[in-house]
């Protein structure tokens, strides 16, 4: 009976091991319906990034901020100003720190290290 | 005594320190508890969703972003490959038109700016040929919603018609066209080759140039744009929009005895001039001859 139990138990703790490991890694939950505040990072950057671009078409700040407001940040402005500094210690797309800076500014927030991203602009404006 | 009892019974077998078939059973109970416990009970923290994997107004919400940042940039190749991550059921550029009905018939138009949002995905899905119930829910104002760059994008169906609507002309800050060869008007960078061009002939698909992009492993790139010159005029497409073919999968219909080059503006040289002409099918029956041009990268 204790060789029994013994081998059930030993049986059990390698299959336990195995399905978590097979449930977490290998075949883990894939989700669906999910919330778009839930996107990942690279995607939520990516969304910022156009709804910037379109702050630079529309000039419509109030429109962003709602767009923005669905992935669940709780401070819009600064999540922006964030991503902006971020792109630009990252050394980012040109275009698209230029269009995170413009949103920031648009939305009140602003840096000094904004200043030469701004100056390069004015080549291309002129 | 020993002659009673039979040689393979199993007091003469040596004792295992485990029965098998209870650790068996064992590992598969084990198994299928672990396996409950990782899906049903604790599953992994949702951290990567990916835009195919969000719900419906989730969608909605990335189109219209996708939408507004077209309205800025006007790159069709840009908005085709995001709208493909979201993996639209067929076409993606009339599953624009189907979210902008939604948007039109829903309280989404209210506002001012996401009235104007769904203007900018109007004028992005009529500029490729497609409809949707929103053109009759809102006219199609173009005030202050700013309007993507006048080139038409044709993109031509599989079994090609047999008359080619007329195109546009040529864009004004282009130069023009030569008579017989068509040189691209941005200097190309060298960015794709062409790796295969070939000549088919196919009674089901006869007179198209078929173009593929890849990778230099052969992995698909959708969202890429094509250009189809020929002497009078010339016609840009992109790879994607007809994912039942392939994700790198772009296709043009010739006329019979035009020729024709195909390149990648501005990312790569122009092909030698291909013509369809009649020829025999495999079951003998007469077509136009086909083409199939692969771009690749260079480095």
């Amino acid at each position: 009976m204790v060789r029994f139990l013994l081998s059930l138990v030993i049986g059990l703790v390698i299959g336990v091991i195995v399905g978590l490991y097979l449930g977490w890694f290998q075949f883990p939950v894939e989700y669906l319906d999910s919330p778009i505040g839930r996107l990942d990072p690279q995607y939520r950057d990516t969304y910022t990034v156009m709804i910037a671009n379109g702050y630079r078409s529309d000039g419509d700040a109030l429109a962003a901020i709602e767009r923005l407001r669905v992935l669940g940040v709780a401070d819009v402005p600064d999540f922006v100003f964030q991503q902006a500094e971020r792109y630009i210690a990252n050394s980012r797309d040109l275009g698209e720190i230029r269009a995170l800076i413009a949103l920031s500014e648009g939305l009140g927030r602003t840096s000094p290290q904004f200043d030469s991203y701004r100056q390069a602009t004015v080549p291309e404006g002129g | 005594m020993n002659a009673q009892i039979p040689r393979d019974s199993r007091y003469y077998r040596p004792r295992r320190a485990l029965s098998w078939g209870a650790l068996i059973f064992g590992i598969l109970a084990g198994l299928a508890g672990g396996l409950y416990w990782a899906w049903q009970v604790a599953p992994v923290e949702e951290t990567d969703t990916a835009p195919w994997q969000l719900n419906a107004q989730s969608r909605a919400n990335y189109v219209v972003a996708i939408m507004v940042n077209y309205g800025y940039d006007s790159d069709l190749g840009a908005a085709v490959s995001r709208l493909l991550d979201l993996r639209p059921p067929g076409d993606p550029v009339q599953y624009v038109a189907d979210i902008a009905c939604d948007l039109a018939r829903s309280g989404y138009v209210d506002s001012a700016s996401g009235e104007r949002a769904i203007r900018t995905m109007m004028t992005f899905y009529r500029n490729q040929g497609r409809a949707g119930c929103a053109d009759q829910l809102i006219p199609l104002f173009v005030g202050p919603t700013p309007t993507p760059q006048s080139t038409v994008f044709e993109i031509p169906t599989l079994p090609p018609p047999p008359t080619k609507t007329a195109t546009p002309p040529p864009d004004p800050n282009e130069q023009g066209s030569t008579p017989v060869r068509v040189v691209p008007t941005v200097a190309p960078q060298g960015a794709f080759d062409i790796v295969r061009l070939e000549r088919f002939c196919d009674a089901d698909t006869p007179g198209i140039i078929v173009v593929q992009v890849q990778e230099r492993d052969g992995t698909p790139l959708p969202g890429q744009r094509v250009r189809a010159s020929w002497r009078d005029g010339e016609s840009v497409f992109v790879t994607g929009l007809k994912p039942e073919r392939g994700r790198d999968y772009a296709d043009f219909t010739m006329e019979p005895g035009v020729g024709y080059t195909v390149d990648m503006p501005g990312q790569s040289d122009p092909s030698q001039v291909v013509t369809s002409e009649i020829c025999n099918g495999p079951t003998g029956q007469d077509t136009y001859s086909s083409y199939r041009v692969v771009f690749r990268p260079s480095f």
